[in-house]
């Protein structure tokens, strides 16, 4: 039964409503409980209760008050709604799901719940339910054309294109007067509508679309790139020429364009003076063009080559272009290339040494030759560390104070294994151009690799905002400063502080996560927006977010981390520690040390933390009142992390991700394996293998995970452990 | 070097870039929020010559320039606003910054009707201020004292975009003759092009910092896209 509330309280209930929406939540709880004094049991308002007390950080009281609320009112559809909003708060989407769908079964007709579930739909990428909500939401208000193109990308995420196509050419027909030429939403929904047509297959078709309908779409750029792109694909060579050569006229750097017109204009892929000539004509068209010049380097070969390579080479340590090495070590893989840019450079330096002086600038000529020929040396396919450092003091010797040539001698040092003379120079780099953010990062990052922790917090403390509460370290976790983390928790793990390695990986975890939720907003934003193509784009990359090299490289790093933990756990427990290595008993005792240093410094640290708050005063504070706490971090040392009694268990939330997302990755499968059969999962073990297997079956962990499997399950006589003998009997068989 | 149109894949490297180079900083929502909603105005360049590590591999981002329009412009004129744009080091003197910003600038007009673009600059970035006023043509409309987190003044400075929008009517008014389209974008930036092909050797070292306070505050850190969105939501 609905609960009637007297024409005041009705009012007041209003308000609670209005302050909750308006973030006045003191304010609201005073009014929803000036209602509860005369209705102690009125459901909705101990909804909206719990809702504001949910927003101030209370989450478990707001749980409990909500669940409350639905005992005394079944029936409420603002229970049932608020009950769902806490569940989605709490990233709980299933149960937010169905509570919504209460409460759209008690209240069909809200457009709010409607679309609050929708949102959740698409989340969760549940795109059946997603259809079918926009289907309803289209029914209720079809003047809008959001609600056409939402259905549409509906059915195109469930895979269902001819319906979202359909939907499209529906709404169209629907429409009476003609758009304005600079109608945003129109234009895109052509355009969009044109990616499904393409998407469908029926290229032809797509073509003939864009030409009639998209000719005046606002976005330019695609609509010409769409263009070529059909034309060559259906082998309309003449005009597909013609396309990709006025794409070129608008941007000159991009090869696609290139390869587009070469293949349009069907040349040979051998004819190296055909090919060639077309980038010439380039380069003299836009002398400015750094791709025309480049390219042909790649496919040409020998006495053209050399010749090629030569005016780049020289144009480019005329100008002194420090990235020049950049441009050209990717031809290193072929030998001949590599012996010709070194002879190149060396010629280069002879006929210019002694003309110092003449050129002013030290960057260029002389400087910019010595300067590639260290970066020669110092790249892994033409390694010589030694002439490298020649270059680079030669170098440095005439122009003292030149930072990219510190910051090459830093990366040589590096090579060289002696990371703490790496750490040294590069700091020495950054000292010579204080104002750079980039050459401050370098320091940085070779301080981590060095070990030098806190130093390099405080190097990044030189750029980072200085008002941010919890300092530098706050600050890039805040600004999601990845490969900062990402060293710092490898830097931590090398010095034994397992609570700060884990912590810094689980952040990086934690940051996805927030990547995955950013993208929530946009589902209704980019509709109003109407840039669909762009929205699209941006649920396909979200959907395989963590195959990102960042997370991988974190989450592997945890793996291990947990692995070498369990070991360890499993080593004292068994006694077996410090067997005969005299090296482990030092080890130990080192370990014990870091970790009594860390927890002492855990210690400091909250003890400097609970001073801070307690000199701020909480009413004048920042003070903006009523706004969501921040939540505080409960260990931040990671001191819970490292004292998992389940490392293995622990590890399994990044293995995981490590598995489903990046399951090419051969380390990731190894690591698998060792965590699997750790955890007697044999079968599991057993596929990580066979994928590490077909991925390189040269790897050198893969012989020796057969035979550890092998071993493992040898005296093994239960359902599994068959099932894995009898693979691996098939497999050493055959 | 490629230089092309952002695509929200590329993210998690414009940012990377972005922190490596400029001290100031956004959360990833930031950049989707400008990939989402003038994807057109925003582009990177790739170091293409790196081969891949992994079947995972991404495209190194070595530059890029994060550019929006104006929401809601004080002056009533539609109009872009370059919120970030940078070069790595290991990149510079190559041109890439102009590069980037060319292509930003004709998208501006052809999809937006921009009239012309603003962006903020400190005082003290000689290179960048070199960039804009003296390749590019812009024009310092006044100084923002202590517009920086740090307490460095900012320039406020403005280009025209009146010679890109000329050309394309131009253009369009050509569209009859059938006259193939050359120079398409590209002419009208003549007025300083001359300038800048006699000067291939001394490109401006592109690195340069500037950002929408106001917008920054509000959107990238404190409320986030979906206090817009929800405030937006409740007007249908």
């Amino acid at each position: 039964m609905p609960q009637t509330l007297s024409t005041r309280e009705a009012n007041l209930f209003r308000t609670v409503i209005r302050h909750y929406e308006d973030k006045q939540y003191k304010r609201g709880l005073k009014a929803a409980e000036q209602i509860l004094k005369k209705n102690p049991r009125h459901g909705d308002t101990m909804s909206m209760k719990a809702l504001i007390m949910n927003s101030q950080g209370k989450t478990e009281e707001a749980f409990a008050l909500a669940k409350e609320a639905l005992t005394v009112d079944m029936k409420s559809h603002i229970c049932w709604h608020v009950y769902g909003i806490l569940y989605r708060q709490h990233k709980n989407f299933d149960e937010a799901i169905k509570a919504y769908k209460f409460a759209l079964k008690l209240e069909p007709e809200s457009q709010q719940i409607q679309r609050d579930l929708a949102v959740l739909q698409v989340q969760i990428r549940d795109y059946q339910g997603y259809v079918q909500s926009r289907f309803a939401m289209l029914k209720a208000k079809p003047h809008l054309r959001q609600n056409w193109t939402a259905l549409a990308i509906a059915y195109q995420l469930e895979g269902s294109l001819e319906q979202a196509e359909n939907i499209l050419t529906t709404y169209e027909k629907s429409m009476t007067n003609v758009p304005l030429k600079t109608d945003q939403e129109h234009s895109e929904a052509l355009l969009y509508k044109n990616t499904i047509i393409a998407e469908r297959g029926d290229i032809k078709r797509a073509l003939e679309h864009l030409e009639s309908d998209c000719k005046n779409c606002l976005d330019r750029l695609a609509v010409m790139e769409m263009r070529a792109r059909y034309l060559g694909q259906l082998n309309r060579k003449e005009e597909a020429a013609k396309a990709w050569r006025a794409l070129l006229d608008r941007n000159p750097e991009h090869p696609e364009y290139y390869k587009g017109l070469i293949e349009a204009l069907e040349i040979d892929e051998k004819d190296e003076a055909a090919l060639k000539a077309i980038y010439d004509e380039y380069a003299a068209k836009y002398p400015r063009s750094d791709a025309a010049k480049r390219l042909p380097l790649n496919f040409l070969t020998g006495d053209s080559f050399k010749a090629a390579a030569k005016s780049y080479l020289t144009n480019m340590l005329d100008r002194g272009v420090p990235s020049v090495f950049a441009n050209l070590k990717h031809l290193y893989s072929e030998v001949a290339k590599k012996e010709a840019i070194l002879a190149l450079a060396e010629e280069y330096l002879k006929e210019h040494k002694g003309s110092e002086q003449a050129n002013g600038d030290s960057s260029k000529g002389v400087g910019a030759a010595l300067y590639f020929l260290a970066q020669h040396y110092n790249y892994h396919l033409s390694r010589d560390l030694a002439k490298a450092m020649e270059y680079v003091e030669q170098a440095i010797e005439l122009d003292p104070k030149n930072v990219d040539f510190h910051m090459t001698k830093a990366r040589i040092f590096k090579h060289q294994g002696d990371t703490a003379k790496a750490s040294e120079t590069m700091d020495r780099a950054r000292s010579l151009d204080t104002k750079d953010r980039y050459i401050n990062s370098k320091a940085a990052k070779y301080q981590l690799r060095n070990n030098e922790n806190e130093k390099a917090l405080e190097t990044m403390g030189l750029f980072t905002r200085a008002e941010t509460v919890g300092g530098p370290l706050a600050d890039l976790t805040d600004m999601q400063c990845m490969w900062f983390l990402t060293e710092d928790g490898e830097a931590w793990q090398r010095r034994g502080n397992t609570g700060l390695a884990l912590k810094r990986f689980t952040t990086i975890h934690n940051i996805f996560d927030i990547w995955q939720e950013d993208q929530f907003d946009f589902h209704s934003f980019s509709l109003r927006k109407g840039q669909i193509r762009a929205y699209v784009d941006m649920i396909r990359w979200e959907d395989s977010i963590r195959e990102h090299p960042f997370y991988f490289r974190a989450a592997l790093d945890a793996v291990k981390l947990y692995l070498d933990m369990f070991e360890k756990q499993q080593a004292s427990a068994n006694g077996t520690n410090g067997t005969g290595e005299a090296t482990n008993g030092e080890d130990a005792a080192e370990k014990k040390k870091a970790a009594k240093k860390a927890r002492k410094e855990a210690q400091k640290a909250e003890r400097e933390a609970a001073e801070k708050a307690a000199k701020q005063d909480p009413n004048k504070a920042t003070a903006k009142k009523d706004e969501e706490p921040k939540k505080k971090d409960d260990d931040p040392n990671g001191l819970k992390l490292a004292a998992t009694t389940d490392p293995l268990g622990d590890a399994m939330k990044f293995l995981t991700n490590i598995l489903q997302f990046s399951p090419k990755n051969i380390e990731g499968q190894v690591a698998g394996f060792d965590v699997y059969i750790r955890r007697k999962k044999y079968l599991l073990a057993l596929r990580c293998l066979n994928a590490a297997q077909a991925l390189n079956p040269e790897h050198p962990r893969v012989k020796e995970q057969f035979a550890e499997l092998q071993k493992a399950v040898e005296s093994l006589d239960d359902a599994q452990s068959a099932k894995v003998k009898e693979v691996l009997k098939a497999k050493f068989s055959s | 070097m490629d230089i092309r149109v952002l695509r929200p894949s590329d993210i998690p490297l414009i940012q990377h870039a972005n922190i490596e180079n400029l001290p100031e900083n956004y959360f990833l929502k930031y950049y989707l929020y400008h990939a989402l909603s003038w994807p057109q105005l925003s582009y990177v360049a790739v170091d293409v010559s790196r081969p891949a590590k992994s079947a995972y591999d991404y495209p190194k981002i070595v530059g890029y320039v994060l550019a929006k329009m104006e929401e809601e412009p004080t002056d009533g004129v539609q109009h872009g606003h370059i919120t970030s744009l940078s070069v790595m080091r290991t990149h510079r003197r190559l041109g890439i910054a102009e590069k980037l910003m060319r292509q930003s600038q004709q998208a501006m007009v052809e999809t937006f009707g921009a009239h012309y673009v603003s962006l903020h600059v400190r005082v003290s970035n000689a290179a960048a201020i070199h960039l804009y006023r003296d390749t590019l043509g812009f024009k310092t409309e006044k100084t923002e004292a202590k517009y920086y987190a740090d307490g460095e003044d900012a320039y406020c400075m403005k280009l025209d975009l009146a010679p890109i929008r000329e050309a394309l009517l131009a253009e369009q008014l050509d569209e009859k003759d059938a006259k193939p389209k050359i120079e398409e974008g590209k002419g009208s930036e003549g007025v300083d092009e001359g300038e800048a092909v006699g000067d291939v050797g001394r490109d401006p070292e592109a690195d340069s910092k500037k950002e929408d306070k106001t917008v920054k505050v509000k959107v990238g850190r404190g409320l986030g896209v979906g206090e817009l969105v929800e405030r937006d939501e409740s007007k249908h």
